[in-house]
């Protein structure tokens, strides 16, 4: 009796952290795979993996931490059984959730897509920096790489989308008035 | 943050995974777990049954060709048996 109380109990909490965590994981897998379908089994194995280890969780800023490392992990696993380089269709490129003010809306599209042509660690790099709002230092830890790593895939990374963007014909004027 | 940085904060904002996709999940948790063989043990097997049965072949192989060769030397004594009779009559 008490140990389907303490089921129910876990089973609640597990919910709870699905709610709450799966627009990160689900994101993070989205962003770098560029495939709906694929970013969903991926985010469920994912949460599927937490179940499994939910008894050495801690607590729930522990179960943020653990799913956003293995979401990191398993998004690049995908991508390399993947084999190919990321292909983005018009379809899969998702719409705003909210209608951004005074941005172009083929811009955000042309960004992702630049940012899916980038290898696999800056492009988990930027992923985690600008979708995640982590430091290089957080950024390290989750991906086990150095902060210098993480602050030259950075650097370079923006370098290398301004200057495809640049070379496309975007410049910041065209679009910050 | 520049104009860059805010657009990428932008481009890559979290986004909802598709509908029910926490109830597609909890469904899968609630499934009774079934043990699944790691892939990579399931092809160390089998390239362990496909070494073994090579090299059972390979002794069943050497076993018939020994079994040839003393068939082949019973045939021959017999027949070398034969000539020395027949010599020895002759020689009579």
């Amino acid at each position: 009796m008490i140990e389907l109380q303490e089921a129910r109990e876990t089973a609640l909490d597990f919910a709870e952290l699905v709610k709450e965590h799966q627009s990160m994981v689900f994101s993070v897998c989205w962003h770098f795979l560029h495939s709906r379908d694929q970013a969903e089994d991926v985010a469920q194995e994912v949460f599927l993996g937490l179940h499994r280890n939910l008894a050495s969780i801690q607590s729930a800023a522990h179960a943020g931490h653990w799913l956003r490392k293995v979401a990191v992990q398993r998004a690049i696993d995908a991508g390399r059984r993947r084999f190919r380089r990321p292909q983005v269709a018009l379809a899969d490129v998702a719409e705003p959730v909210a209608p951004a003010v005074e941005r172009d809306p083929m811009l955000g599209e042309t960004l992702r897509r630049l940012i899916a042509t980038l290898p696999e660690a800056p492009r988990m790099v930027m992923i985690l920096r600008y979708q995640e709002d982590l430091d290089p230092a957080e950024i390290g830890q989750v991906m086990d790489m150095p902060v210098a790593t993480v602050k030259s895939h950075l650097q370079r990374s923006l370098a290398l989308l301004r200057e495809k963007l640049a070379r496309r014909g975007l410049r910041e004027d065209k679009w910050t008035g | 943050m520049d104009w860059l940085e805010q657009e990428l904060k932008a481009a890559l904002a979290r986004e909802d995974p598709p509908a029910d996709f926490a109830g597609r999940v909890m469904r899968r948790a609630e499934r009774p777990v079934v043990y699944q063989w790691p892939r990579w043990l399931a092809a160390a097997a089998a390239v362990v049954v496909l070494a073994g049965a090579g090299m059972g072949y390979r002794q069943y192989r050497g076993e018939m060709a020994k079994e040839q060769v003393m068939q082949a030397f019973k045939i021959a004594s017999v027949k070398v048996n034969r000539i020395q009779t027949h010599v020895l009559e002759v020689a009579r």
